[in-house]
């Protein structure tokens, strides 16, 4: 018992690393906060493609609805490494592209946020799919005879009460997002877990990944109570709601 | 005769293998005030979505002031081909369940659509819309939300909402359908001006006082297809026609 408590909760490796995890867990907090924009705005992107009638649209349809569900069935690690590993050699892709380095960032930073953004986009697309789902048909029957195109009524009418409707369920994915950005590490990327293997491998001790998991937990934890508080208020919205039209 | 409003010319709508219309002819004159009655699933309100193609028809020709508002290829399959903006900026529709845009107030309900769909600037489109809703009775409720005010306010909001584009003709589908008795009268009172003002107006309704008193014909529908069409008084008192008859003693029974 004594020699797990050593290797996973020895306060002194803890101690003498503190600074150097912490510093590695905020490139995880940077990373997610720059894949969770792009893949916000490209889910919405896609859930708003995947919505438009007519015959004219289909095959861009048909493509959106076969990249959403293709990038949830492939795990994300694999994304990231197929994408680290053949992106670089695809020469017909400019340099600057192809291993960018933008803002003072390495080439696995922006692999990463890549791969990040291909799957959270599909996941985050079927939420967004939800929301636009759940506005009632009539919104978009008058939006259109007040002669408004399908464009003009998502954007003025429906995303604005689509995005009210999934805040909770949107939060779950940013969660899932935050702690995805560990897969990273294996691209050599010097996050928190990357850091904390290599501590492991010089100390022989593996009290740092007990470090960033708390790290994590930190952030995290909150998170899932925010969405429970989330889910509770959307509810009693919902039963005032039904109450005002009863009443 | 002067060319009428709007002219509907074997209309046949399906929906899948459900025909919901099943050839439909009807002449508007302009100014004029239609009453649609008859039982639900009679197809009602698919001819008010026929006409402002909400729900384009398969077969047939609709007019609108003289325009073919269903021709060119492909006729019935894509919007593409359809007069939509021709249509839409001449049609107003208000809705049985109001339909208003709940995370907008009243004034912005009414000002949206002109100033994006006609560019009129914000100012001006403010200033129709704070008139409109005076002449509905809500000046005094300009920035509410829509949860805020009673469903009888709701669909006077809605049939601003519907002025503010200067339509030609204005459908109204059941719109006193899902209010509180009480609240009926409002919504009847403000459409009664609106007929008494010169609004080309078709009607769906289940209010037989309402089509008697301001209809200048009633038509009765069943099964997709116009029954009986005429003087609200001859078809309300004396139908012709067997189903008319026992519809209305269903309705009047109670």
């Amino acid at each position: 018992m004594s020699v797990f408590f050593e290797q996973y909760f020895d306060f002194h490796v803890m101690g003498e690393h503190f600074w150097e995890v912490l510093e590695a867990f905020l490139q995880n907090l940077v990373i997610f906060f720059v894949a969770a924009l792009i893949a916000l705005a490209w889910g919405l992107v896609l859930a708003v493609v995947r919505q438009t009638p007519g015959k004219k649209t289909l095959p861009v349809r048909f493509l959106t609805i076969a990249y959403i569900d293709v990038l949830r069935a492939i795990p994300l690690l694999i994304i990231i490494l197929i994408i680290s590993g053949g992106v670089p050699f695809l020469s017909f892709i400019p340099k600057a592209v192809r291993i960018p380095e933008w803002f003072g960032k390495s080439d696995p930073f922006w692999y990463g946020v890549a791969g990040l953004v291909f799957v959270y986009g599909a996941y985050t697309a079927e939420v967004y799919r939800a929301g636009i789902e759940a506005v009632p048909r009539g919104q978009m029957e008058a939006a259109r005879s007040l002669g408004m195109s399908h464009l003009q009524a998502m954007r003025h009418i429906i995303v604005p009460q689509a995005v009210t409707k999934i805040p909770a369920p949107m939060l779950n994915e940013l969660i899932s997002l935050l702690k995805d950005t560990t897969l990273v590490s294996v691209i050599a990327f010097g996050e928190s877990t990357l850091v904390s293997r290599e501590i492991l491998a010089e100390q022989l001790n593996s009290s740092a990944l007990i470090l960033t998991a708390f790290f994590f937990l930190l952030i995290c934890l909150p998170g899932a109570r925010l969405v429970d508080i989330l889910i509770k208020r959307n509810q009693t919205k919902i039963t005032r709601g039904a109450h005002i039209e009863v009443g | 005769m002067a060319e009428p409003m709007l002219q509907l010319k074997g209309v046949h709508k399906r929906f899948g293998k459900l025909e919901v219309l099943k050839g439909v002819d009807l002449d508007v004159a302009r100014g004029e005030v239609i009453c649609i009655l008859g039982p639900s699933g009679s197809g009602k309100s698919t001819l008010l979505r026929c006409v402002n193609l909400l729900a384009p028809p398969e077969e047939g020709e609709i007019f609108l002031e003289g325009q073919d508002i269903c021709k060119g290829p492909g006729s019935g399959t894509g919007e593409s081909s359809w007069n939509l903006d021709f249509v839409r900026q001449r049609v107003g529709m208000v809705f049985q369940q109001f339909n208003l845009f709940p995370h907008k107030t009243a004034l912005e309900n009414v000002t949206l659509a002109p100033i994006k769909v006609l560019g009129k600037s914000k100012a001006e489109a403010e200033e129709k819309g704070r008139t409109l809703l005076e002449r509905v009775g809500l000046g005094d409720r300009l920035g509410q939300y829509p949860e805020t005010l009673s469903g009888g306010q709701q669909q006077r909001v809605a049939i601003a909402r519907a002025l503010a584009m200067e339509p030609h003709v204005m459908l109204f589908d059941e719109v006193t359908s899902a209010l509180d008795p009480e609240l009926v009268k409002e919504v009847l009172d403000t459409m009664r001006e609106l007929a008494d003002e010169g609004m080309t107006m078709l009607v769906v309704t289940h209010e037989i006082g309402f089509a008697r008193e301001v209809g200048d014909q009633v038509v009765f529908m069943d099964g997709g297809v116009v029954v009986e069409q005429g003087d609200p008084k001859a078809v309300l008192d004396n139908p012709r026609e067997e189903r008319t008859k026992q519809f209305l003693g269903l309705v009047l029974e109670r």
